[in-house]
């Protein structure tokens, strides 16, 4: 990407179709979640059987909505937006966290959405994605501690944020930023800022 | 049964209202990567209470054009715009819903859980008094003549109807002008014709401008008094009185794809299937019976969040044959069970009771052994992926639903290639096929990208590419223009002449008359509902907002509880905190299903539970105790959800939400929107999973093939999301939430007392951690 395209007007000023385009991608991914956990706790149950902080592996994608919400939308609140609501759709849907998911919504949105607050949300490359998702890994990290892994020891613990974080860094970032461009290539993003970068791009 | 004008004046205030001048002055509009402009230099001036059709062909920028003089090109798209659109002398919307804006798709514009309050939306968001509300919203309602209950679900609802209830949400703002994007475009004649004469009447009544777009023109000309005809490079090249314009112009715009009146239908397309030696069609000699479906009953399950899952039947003891070499026509009022049926019959959907035959020749696995021997007589859903291929094809309603390739080549290609066909064979085949429809100079482009006609031929073409010996049609035809429809009619000829049995769910006069057999269907009769009303569980009686406090409670326990035995005794009050709010005191018959319902939700979190259990079990030097009392813990966090989830309606939490806690109005209506359609995602997911597993591409088995599947389809499910946000944003900003930042509510968001008990009990909660944590070891 050669230069990046920020919102149009005050980034504070939600367009309705910024509205509802988060809302919509956070049910899609709520429906997509509900599904993935169905299917995530077996192997996650595996891997963790031999060595506990090794369930990180598996819990990376629950973080993609957030990324994929702030990259698509581009203002202040889209990564907790997206997440939160994707996390209220899973539990509606009935996940095995129930309305706790809420918690985790919210505090993986907030470390993503810090990620990109450190740049004043002007920046949508690897720097606020990779500050950003491991933000938001650790958040859900420390709040997985308290809730989930409270006998674990320190080491098990440091070395689960670190795994997670580095997870939602590296991985998450990757999947959120493939599927932008796949909206984007589609024509699908056309209203918002990726959607532009990709059309000044091919624009003759 | 449609009330006449003077009965409806006692409801609106003002029920007579003035039609606004249009002016629209060197308007260009050049969205953003668009070489050439959509719209160029344009000038259109419309007098007040003028009716103007508006045509021209597919791309010309009708749609387009009417978004401009309704304020919202900006809204869901970006691009150059400069010119100036004036309504009255003012901008589009310096008075919200002053001009009123109906979309083509029933239903998108959709957001509420019922009709009445989907109504008052855009009352709400200029901030009428709630008191005033029901008044308006009845005459809305009666005026477009639904005189169903204004509780009643939009789902509910036929796509006539839906058209006249996104009608009543424009009518209820009191509009000057009335915009009509393809309204009828998606339904049959009868229920267009329904629509059309609503419309006439309003736009009488209010004396209302009218601008309506339509490449069906007939039935709208009587309407209107004037006609303005776009060219495909968007300037006007005809305009004035209905009758001399297409005395003049109508060739031209038949040609165009445009349907004038007058004009004969257009003959099928000749398309030429070159002969594949390992197809399924014709495998048969022509009228053998290649399907068979017999007293077949599909029942649909349907589920809101915060509601029960319904059950409704949609096809009850209904036969089918489908004949190589033939066509069946399967016609009947929307609700009917058309499409449930061919489903049924091609393996998409298991059917509840009934059975379904194919042909011995047709189905999967000749070979000798007994699991094979099996295999055969297996019904159709339950084969696998490549042996429904083979033998069936299924075109969805929706055709950007049906696309699985990355170019329109490769999605052509996919199916015979996935069968093991010939490649050279199957591409001179596939070539010839996309010659016929007009889509060779795309074989490379991304079908995505392609306008909706395109994307309906790709995917007749996609269907019949590997020579099924079963073709199955979902009303092909809708919305097409007359170039689209020769292709599609074209496509099923060639099918049928190939020797398969095509079988088609159809309003179309042309494609029925063209049938071999026409097969009527009747909407099954639904069982009669109990008249003993259901009695309300105590939880149900409860607020959104107290119910989420009160299970949100159980946070602090981790931190309070440490031995297995305080576990123990914090969940022994939950749970029986929990039953005591199933309980449904009063009269009536018993709720159905709570306990069900519970252990549904219970089942995923045993997972949860066994993982955590493990750890630490592990950790804790392999100590039953420890691990008993982690387990404890974390169903202590889990259990109330279970209870709760069920009954947490969304749109009753965000009017919680907005009036009590004060959140900002627009993100919360975005979010409870959107929460309505959690139903669509799930057909949504349901179709493009049903489109690859007939496309013989369905991942049967491996957990890679399974991911990278999981992974496109919630690409197609994020498209699909993308797109439905757009649809919505215009229709709610027409219908004046832009500006909304401080709005009404036409639901209330009440504090009972069985709010503050539940309250309590998610107090109690915490009062029983804290009390296990000081008494209990």
């Amino acid at each position: 990407m050669s230069s990046t395209i920020t919102a149009s007007g005050p980034l504070t000023r939600w367009r309705t179709i910024d509205l509802l385009t988060c809302a919509f991608l956070g049910v899609a991914f709520g429906v997509a979640y509900w599904a993935w956990g169905l299917v995530y706790a077996a192997p996650s149950n595996a891997v963790s059987a031999a060595f506990p902080p090794l369930g990180a592996l598996f819990n990376w994608p629950w973080l993609v909505a957030g990324i994929v919400g702030i990259l698509i939308i581009r203002r202040p609140g889209a990564a907790v937006f997206t997440e939160l609501l994707a996390a209220i759709v899973s539990a509606l849907i009935g996940t095995q966290w129930g309305v706790t998911t809420l918690v985790s919504g919210l505090v993986q949105g907030l470390g993503v959405e810090l990620g990109f607050a450190a740049f004043a949300y002007a920046v949508y490359h690897w720097g606020p994605l990779l500050l950003g998702g491991f933000l938001g890994g650790a958040f859900e990290a420390v709040y997985e501690w308290y809730s989930y892994w409270t006998d674990w020891g320190w080491s098990y613990k440091i070395t689960y944020l670190l795994l997670l974080g580095a997870c939602v860094a590296v991985l998450g970032s990757v999947v959120a930023v493939a599927l932008t461009k796949g909206l984007a290539l589609v024509g699908a993003l056309n209203p918002f800022p990726p959607g532009q970068e990709v059309r000044e791009r091919r624009a003759v | 049964m449609r009330p006449r004008a003077e009965d409806l004046d006692a409801g609106a205030p003002s029920a007579v209202t003035r039609g606004a001048g249009v002016c629209v002055a060197d308007l260009t509009w050049r969205p953003f990567g668009r070489a050439r402009p959509v719209l160029d230099r344009l000038d259109l001036t419309i007098e007040p209470g003028e009716r103007v059709l508006l045509a021209g062909p597919s791309g010309s920028g009708k749609s387009t054009l009417l978004r401009a003089v309704a304020g919202l090109l900006l809204t869901a798209d970006s691009g150059d715009l400069s010119g100036s659109v004036t309504v009255g002398g003012q901008a589009p919307q310096a008075v919200p819903g002053s001009v009123g804006l109906v979309l083509q798709d029933p239903g998108a514009g959709v957001v509420a859980s019922s009709i009445g309050r989907d109504v008052a939306f855009g009352l709400e968001n200029v901030s009428i008094p709630v008191a005033e509300m029901p008044a308006r919203v009845d005459a809305a309602l009666r005026e477009v003549g639904l005189t169903m209950p204004a509780d009643s679900a939009p789902a509910t609802l036929s796509g006539g109807e839906a058209q006249r209830l996104a009608l009543a949400g424009a009518l209820v703002m009191e509009p000057s002008v009335l915009l009509l994007d393809e309204p009828t475009a998606m339904l049959d004649a009868g229920t267009s014709a329904e629509v059309r004469s609503v419309v006439g009447e309003v736009v009488k009544r209010r004396n209302l401008t009218l601008v309506v777009v339509e490449h069906r023109l007939d039935g709208w000309l009587d309407l209107v008094d004037r006609l303005v005809v776009l060219d495909a490079s968007g300037a006007v090249v005809a305009d004035g009185e209905p009758g001399h314009v297409l005395a003049e112009h109508g060739e031209r715009l038949a040609a165009q794809g445009i349907w004038v009146p007058g004009v004969p239908d257009p003959e099928p397309l000749a398309v030429d299937l070159e002969p594949l030696a390992q197809a399924a069609a014709g495998r048969l000699p022509d009228g053998r019976l290649v399907a068979a479906a017999s007293r077949v009953r599909v029942e649909h399950r349907s589920r809101r969040l915060g509601e029960r899952s319904r059950t409704t039947l949609a096809v009850d003891g209904a036969d089918l044959d489908a004949r190589a070499g033939r066509t069946v026509a399967l016609v009947g009022p929307s609700g009917a069970g058309k499409s449930s049926l061919m489903a049924a019959l091609g393996g998409l959907v298991e059917p509840a009771g009934g059975s379904v035959d194919v042909a011995l020749p047709l189905t999967p696995a000749e070979a000798g052994d007994r699991a094979a021997a099996r295999d055969r007589l297996a019904p159709p859903h339950e084969w696998s992926s490549p042996d429904l291929a083979r033998v069936v094809a299924w075109v969805p309603q929706r055709a950007a639903t049906a696309i699985v390739g990355r170019t329109v080549r490769d999605d052509v290609l996919t199916t015979p290639l996935a069968l093991g066909l010939d490649p050279e064979a199957a591409g001179r085949r596939v070539d010839a096929v996309l010659a016929a429809l007009g889509l060779t100079h795309l074989a490379g482009a991304d079908p995505r990208q392609l306008s909706g006609g395109e994307q309906r031929r790709l995917a007749m073409a996609s269907a019949v590419a590997h020579g099924p010996a079963l073709v199955l049609a979902d009303e092909p035809t809708v919305g097409q223009d007359r170039l689209t429809w020769a292709a599609v009619t074209g496509v099923l000829a060639a099918a049928r002449q190939e020797g398969a049995a095509v079988v088609v769910t159809t309003h179309d006069p042309g494609v029925v008359a063209d049938a071999d057999r026409v097969l009527t269907l009747k909407a099954p009769v639904q069982p009669a509902p109990d008249p003993e009303p259901e009695r309300r569980p105590l939880l149900a009686r409860v607020g959104p907002l107290a119910l989420l406090i009160a299970a949100l409670c159980v946070l602090p326990l981790p931190a309070l509880l440490d031995t297995w035995r305080q576990g123990l005794a914090v969940l022994g009050v939950e749970v029986l905190l929990c039953v005591v709010g199933l309980l449904a005191p009063g009269r009536g018959r018993a709720p159905e299903g709570r306990g069900r319902g519970v252990l549904a939700r219970l089942a995923p979190a045993a997972l949860a539970l066994v993982g955590v259990g493990w750890s630490a079990w592990l950790l804790g030097g392999r100590d039953l105790e420890v691990a008993s009392g982690a387990a404890l813990r974390v169903l202590c966090l889990l259990v109330p959800s279970a209870f709760v989830v069920g009954f947490l309606d969304p749109e009753r939490l965000g009017d919680h939400l907005a009036q009590r806690l004060r959140l900002p109005p627009r993100p919360v209506v975005a979010a409870t929107a959107a929460l309505q359609r959690v139903q669509a995602f799930d057909t949504l997911w349901r179709e493009l999973m049903t489109t690859r597993r007939v496309r013989g591409v369905r991942a049967d088995r491996g957990p890679v093939e399974r991911g990278r599947e999981a992974v496109v389809v919630t690409g197609g499910l994020l498209i699909g999301a993308l797109g439905q946000a757009a649809t919505l944003a215009l229709a709610m900003d027409a219908r004046g939430f832009a500006e909304a930042r401080r709005r009404t509510w036409a639901g209330p968001a009440p504090w009972r007392g069985t709010d503050t008990l539940a309250l309590a009990a998610g107090l109690l909660v915490i009062v029983a951690g804290v009390a296990a944590r000081l008494l209990l070891p």
